[in-house]
């Protein structure tokens, strides 16, 4: 015997429900489609487009077993939204910048060069937002279909929670006013390394850098920092600053600080001939304590500076 | 030029719940889904068979409404009942619904 049309209905119904509901559903399903079945032949419809109609009026059965479950026809609901869209945003913000000056840094310590390193660092950077992405959709999507987990979920929202004017981070003006004198001393140090105008005796171009230094790639780092901590502000500016935002601004700014200061007061970070190339050999020494105390307050208060934001925004 | 679209989803929304007070009432005498279904279409409760059939199952499961299966006919059927407390929650609800009606009223006046 084939199945009829009502058969295939109440089985992809009765599919998607909980085995305890099925035997009492089945047999009520059947009824209440053949009694408006019968209601429509005495309307004086066919016995074939009869069914058809009445099925089609059911809908969905996809959608009718969500109904009997009590099961949500959305991934995540508007109870947990905002939870969720906060979750993944301060993931992204702090996660992602970390990963990707860290794998550049493993790559610049195993001697990589510049295009292989760029691309795992950016590769890793994908992926781990990828992840994060992924994994927190699907530990929301799993918390909204455990009522259980749903009712004991977050404190309640209160105004007094954030006594304070939500704090923004840094304005994006300061950010691309840093990023542009950061850009320029960039370009400057590259041309000064490069092209001249300081050369030695066999006319090649000295460096202020060390030229160890300077060939091994490691300056790299300080590029793919920059990139992270500006990704950092520019998210913390959007979403808001928080103690996650201000401990990854922290790491960066220790990572890149120590390296700087210690290359520079063990003298492997300026390079001496530049300085006797360009007349003033004691600038060695001046500019190193110029760099080593620019930059240990710079990063110091910044540091400091994230948690004071952080602390302000509570 | 009200919108029709618009003007439909206010008084969807203003009629969202009143099949639940209208289902409690009817069913102060027992009656199955698909009759259920035609007699509230009858007194102009627009509800849809497939909003219509889990709210029941719903209803019962909170309480509201008792079942029991009648083989006496052809097909055995599910026949639903007000409960006790599905009583109480009418009565309730048609009190809310009174002060709701009495509020409009007093509103339309002033105006």
């Amino acid at each position: 015997m084939t199945p009829t049309l009502t058969d295939r209905y109440v089985a992809a119904t009765l599919r998607r429900l909980p085995a305890r509901q099925r035997p009492d559903i089945d047999t009520e399903l059947r009824a209440l489609i053949a009694d408006a079945v019968d209601g429509r032949e005495e309307a004086g419809v066919p016995a074939a487009d009869a069914e058809v109609q009445a099925l089609t009026e059911l809908g969905d059965p996809v959608r009718l077993a969500a109904s009997y479950a009590d099961r949500p026809l959305h991934l995540i609901g508007p109870a947990l939204f905002v939870d969720y869209t906060r979750l993944m945003i301060v993931a992204l913000s702090t996660v992602v910048p970390l990963v990707l000056v860290g794998v550049a840094f493993v790559g610049v310590q195993a001697g990589d060069g510049i295009l292989a390193t760029t691309r795992d660092a950016g590769l890793a950077a994908l992926v781990a937002a990828f992840h994060i992405l992924f994994w927190s959709t699907a530990l929301f999507a799993v918390i909204e279909r455990l009522p259980a987990l749903r009712a004991r979920r977050t404190q309640q929202w209160s105004p007094l929670a954030r006594a304070a004017l939500p704090e923004r981070g840094l304005d994006p003006v300061t950010i691309i006013a840093g990023t542009s004198v950061a850009a320029v001393i960039a370009a400057a140090l590259v041309i000064l390394q490069t092209v001249g105008p300081v050369f030695d005796a066999g006319g090649a171009p000295i460096g202020p850098i060390e030229p160890s230094l300077w060939n091994s790639g490691a300056l790299l780092l300080v590029w793919f920092l920059a990139v992270a901590s500006i990704g950092t502000a520019f998210a913390g500016h959007y979403t808001g600053w928080g103690y996650p935002q201000a401990i990854a601004n922290a790491v960066l700014n220790v990572l890149f600080a120590v390296p700087v200061i210690v290359l520079t007061l063990s003298g492997s970070f300026l390079n001496p001939d530049f300085f006797a190339a360009s007349g003033w050999p004691d600038g060695v020494g001046v500019v190193g304590w110029v760099i080593v105390i620019v930059i240990g307050l710079l990063s110091f208060t910044d540091f400091v500076d994230g948690f004071a934001r952080a602390r302000r925004t509570r | 030029m009200i919108d029709d679209d618009v003007l439909a989803t206010h008084r969807q929304e203003l009629r969202r719940g009143s099949v639940v007070l209208a289902c409690l009432l009817v069913l102060r005498t027992p009656d199955y889904g698909y009759a259920l279904l035609e007699a509230l279409d009858a007194k102009g409760f627009a509800v849809d068979a497939n909003t219509l059939y889990p709210l029941l199952r719903r209803l019962e499961s909170q309480g509201l409404l008792t079942s029991e299966w009648n083989t006496d006919e052809s097909r055995p059927r599910k026949f639903y009942r007000t409960s006790d407390d599905g009583s109480a929650a009418a009565d309730l609800l048609i009190r809310d619904w009174q002060q709701l009606q009495d509020a409009f009223a007093a509103l339309k006046d002033e105006s």
